[in-house]
């Protein structure tokens, strides 16, 4: 199992760790009520070391992911993210990477357990072309800084919009600053030398933000419909039906899936749709969870977490007939879900 | 037209699509007819063919001489596309050059994207 760099810091500040990702992470450190304050009200810190980061060297860096990807990586300007999927020739998804486009490389942030399978993906599709993936990390920290108070919190966040980025001093150490919202609502991933992570979080934490682990952290991704790789992202499921559209150039050209895509798009053919789920307080709802509509199967849970007053919030793909506000389906024993908005990301 | 059966392992290039390739270099003013064939990643299928026209070849670059052509294919390349036959459908209703690669399992809509 993989230990984050931040470890020291994290335990001194209360940690009570646990196995996600393959990793060794925070799962808690005061109350999962707290932490989920901090982050939605407050300012927050999550240790986020596990996210993938890969650094894309080289000319054709742009040019081959933008042949690879969905999102037209053409117009994207040093110092700004931009979101892509990886999609495979069926158009399903294998994963969803955050591009950081710096003036001689690319940092691609990939899901938590798809570093490598993104690694090798670029590489077996690397010809002639000048382009080298150094995956850094476990050479680097990733401290996530979220909640509305964040961006006053830290100086040079405060101008950041979504999808920008900034380089930024933190306790003396130099930072890459990079507004994601991650969970739906404002967040910053800040990256650092590994060896600076323990000093760059206490200096955070100094500053006022409350730590918070992965339980709590999970619940706002949930209830902001975030996405998940294994969970809402897998090679099950395309971009459409994940409500990736601002994720999609439609007119920018070809790359893999893209036939498939624009097809789903043009007919209307996409059959389900990623929406959010809630149920009440004290029933049993699980992840893979089959729900049904009049004795027909029409979704599965991807994800559930227990709300802060008890009830039950998840998220789901749900056929398109059913995938509507307010729709009641039942699970296999029988507790009733609601059907909530469908997602979509910015 | 005659089929061209190639040898295993091969790249092969057709009369029609070399006679082409000399048409073509000779229109664009290059001295001579040596042609870098490659696979690139991309296109709905997952690669893309792409024909350059190069002055020589690359460093550990295969190459091929028939029909008074030279083909230049890198090894990542060429393991996709052994046994090849490179041709050329002419005319208003032909495609150009034609990949026809045995490794290619599914092709995209336009042909010009193969996965295998």
């Amino acid at each position: 199992m993989l230990e984050s760099p931040v470890l020291r810091a994290s335990r001194h500040d209360g940690a009570i760790l646990g196995e996600a990702f393959g990793w060794n992470v925070p799962r808690t450190y005061t109350t999962r009520e707290t932490e989920y304050e901090a982050a939605t009200q407050g300012f927050a810190i999550a240790d986020r070391s596990y996210v993938g980061r890969l650094r894309i060297n080289g000319h054709d860096a742009v040019d081959l992911l933008d042949r690879l990807s969905t999102n037209r990586l053409s117009d994207l300007e040093e110092g700004s993210v931009m979101g892509t999927v990886l999609t495979n020739n069926k158009g399903r998804i294998i994963d969803v990477i955050l591009l950081l486009r710096k003036s001689d490389y690319l940092m691609a942030f990939t899901g938590a357990e798809t570093r490598q399978r993104v690694a090798d993906w670029i590489d077996f599709y690397t010809f002639a072309e000048d382009v080298t993936v150094v995956d850094e990390t476990e050479t680097t920290a990733m401290l996530s800084l979220l909640g509305p108070k964040a961006a006053t919190a830290v100086k040079g966040l405060g101008d950041l919009d979504l999808h920008q980025s900034a380089e930024i001093e933190i306790g003396g150490v130099q930072a890459i600053a990079v507004r994601t919202d991650f969970s739906g609502v404002p967040g910053y991933d800040i990256v650092v030398p590994a060896a600076s992570g323990d000093d760059v979080w206490t200096a955070l934490v100094d500053v006022g933000a409350e730590p918070v682990g992965t339980d709590a952290l999970d619940l706002v991704r949930i209830e902001n419909g975030g996405l998940a790789i294994g969970a809402e992202l897998s090679e099950d499921y395309n971009p459409l039906e994940a409500g990736l559209k601002n994720f999609i150039s439609f007119n920018k050209g070809c790359y893999i899936g893209q036939e498939v895509v624009a097809r789903l798009d043009t007919y209307d053919k996409v059959q389900k749709h990623l929406v959010l789920l809630s149920w009440e307080t004290g029933e049993a709802v699980s992840v893979g969870a089959t729900l049904y509509a009049e004795g027909k199967e029409v979704g599965k849970i991807t994800s559930a977490a227990q709300g802060i007053s008890g009830a039950g919030e998840g998220l789901g793909y749900i056929r398109n007939a059913q995938a509507e506000v307010g729709t009641a389906l039942t699970t296999e024993g029988d507790v009733t879900v609601q059907v909530g908005g469908a997602v979509r990301h910015p | 037209m005659q089929a061209v059966k190639p040898a295993p392992l091969t790249i092969s290039i057709t009369k029609e699509a070399a006679d082409h390739v000399r048409t073509f270099t000779k229109v664009e003013g290059s001295a001579t007819s040596n042609l870098r064939v490659a696979v690139k990643g991309g296109g709905c299928s997952g690669m893309t063919y792409d024909l350059e026209v190069v002055e020589g070849p690359g460093e550990n670059d295969k190459v091929i001489s028939e029909h008074g052509v030279e083909l230049y294919i890198d090894k990542k390349s060429y393991v996709f596309l052994a046994g090849t036959v490179l041709d050329y459908s002419g005319g208003l209703n032909g495609k150009g050059f034609v990949f026809n690669n045995p490794n290619a399992k599914t092709t995209c809509g336009c042909g010009t994207s193969f996965s295998v």
